[in-house]
């Protein structure tokens, strides 16, 4: 035998088991019940959330469109347009923003989004107005044709 | 709007309205996605699940609302009472005698999201039979909503004058005899 004084039978299994243990457990704090004390549930608990919080980071990019897209409807609904025709008639007219700045826009400068509103109706609209008109600019829209003439 | 201060400004933007519907002669289903849009806070662009920023919905008339086609005896309205032998199917006929109230209040029970919201928003929703409305409702209302549907004119609400200004489709021969 090795170990022949009391002494020697002395292991130090490991300094740091307490901080390696609330670093795990700091994760946990604000979990109900057992699993924010206990280190064998909380283990369990922590691992899972992480796994749930890895699949989110995809979920909160489709959420968060959806949102936008829900806000930019309401908004344009106000103004006596649908969602598809306007993103459909932004797109022909050749404005570029995407639904994420939209939807600040439509909260935040109300006025801005009536006026791409109009846009959109002006351009929706534009077959009909050569068609029943004599074909001239609608009033307040500016565009590339009227420039190079 | 820029003078106000930032929290009359949030009040404002965040205070919850209260909108009135005239249910007569309308399709329920048309009239419940009104309600159920406003009651979610959908027709909002501040619109967010977790902001409870639903408004009120009053709906007035809802006994003389109008199902299209044989809606009436076709449409089944089923439950049950939860004993033995208690499956019940009532026709939306029969329903809307038994209350007058109940198809429209279903309808947009179906409409809203499932979740635990629904309740509330239930409650936030107003429903008279109907156009007697209690006061303290009617001091609340902000805003009537338009009818989904254009409710055609009778034949005797037709005044004589336009029945005689409309023009003739076909000249009867001399020796026709009108019933």
């Amino acid at each position: 035998m090795v170990f022949l004084t009391l002494s020697c039978w002395i292991r130090n299994r490991g300094p740091d088991r307490y901080w390696k243990v609330q670093e795990l457990l700091k994760h946990a704090r604000h979990f109900r019940g057992r699993k924010n004390r206990c280190y064998k549930l909380a283990v369990k608990a922590v691992r899972r959330a992480f796994v749930y919080a890895t699949k989110a980071r995809k979920q909160k990019k489709h959420n968060m469109r959806a949102l936008w897209i829900t806000r930019i409807a309401a908004a344009s609904r106000e103004h006596g347009m649908k969602y598809p025709a306007l993103m459909h008639n932004m797109i022909k007219t050749g404005v570029q923003l995407n639904r994420r700045v939209l939807s600040d826009i439509a909260i935040t400068e109300p006025r801005s989004f009536l006026s791409l509103a109009k846009l959109a109706q002006a351009r929706r609209e534009e077959g009909f107005r050569v068609a029943l008109t004599d074909g001239s600019e609608p009033p307040g829209v500016f565009s590339r044709v009227v420039c190079q003439q | 709007m820029s003078s106000f201060s930032r929290s009359a400004q949030q009040w404002a933007t965040f205070a919850r309205s209260w909108f009135l519907i005239d249910a007569s002669l309308q399709p329920p289903g048309k009239i419940a996605t009104m309600c159920s849009v406003r009651l979610q806070g959908k027709h909002k662009p501040i619109y967010h699940a977790l902001s409870d920023c639903g408004d009120h919905v009053v709906v007035m008339n809802t006994r003389h609302v109008a199902f299209s086609g044989n809606k009436w005896e076709q449409k089944v309205y089923s439950s049950h009472t939860g004993y033995p032998s208690g499956f019940k199917q009532v026709t939306a006929a029969q329903l809307h005698l038994k209350d007058p109230k109940a198809i429209m209040k279903l309808a947009v029970y179906g409409m809203l999201p499932r979740n635990l919201h629904r309740r509330t928003m239930m409650q936030r929703l107003h429903l008279f039979p109907d156009d007697v409305i209690p006061e303290d409702i009617l001091a609340n209302l902000t805003e009537e909503l338009p009818q989904p549907r254009k409710v055609p004119k009778r034949l005797n609400e037709y005044t004589q004058e336009e029945i005689d200004a409309f023009p003739m489709l076909w000249t009867p021969p001399e020796d026709y005899k009108m019933k």
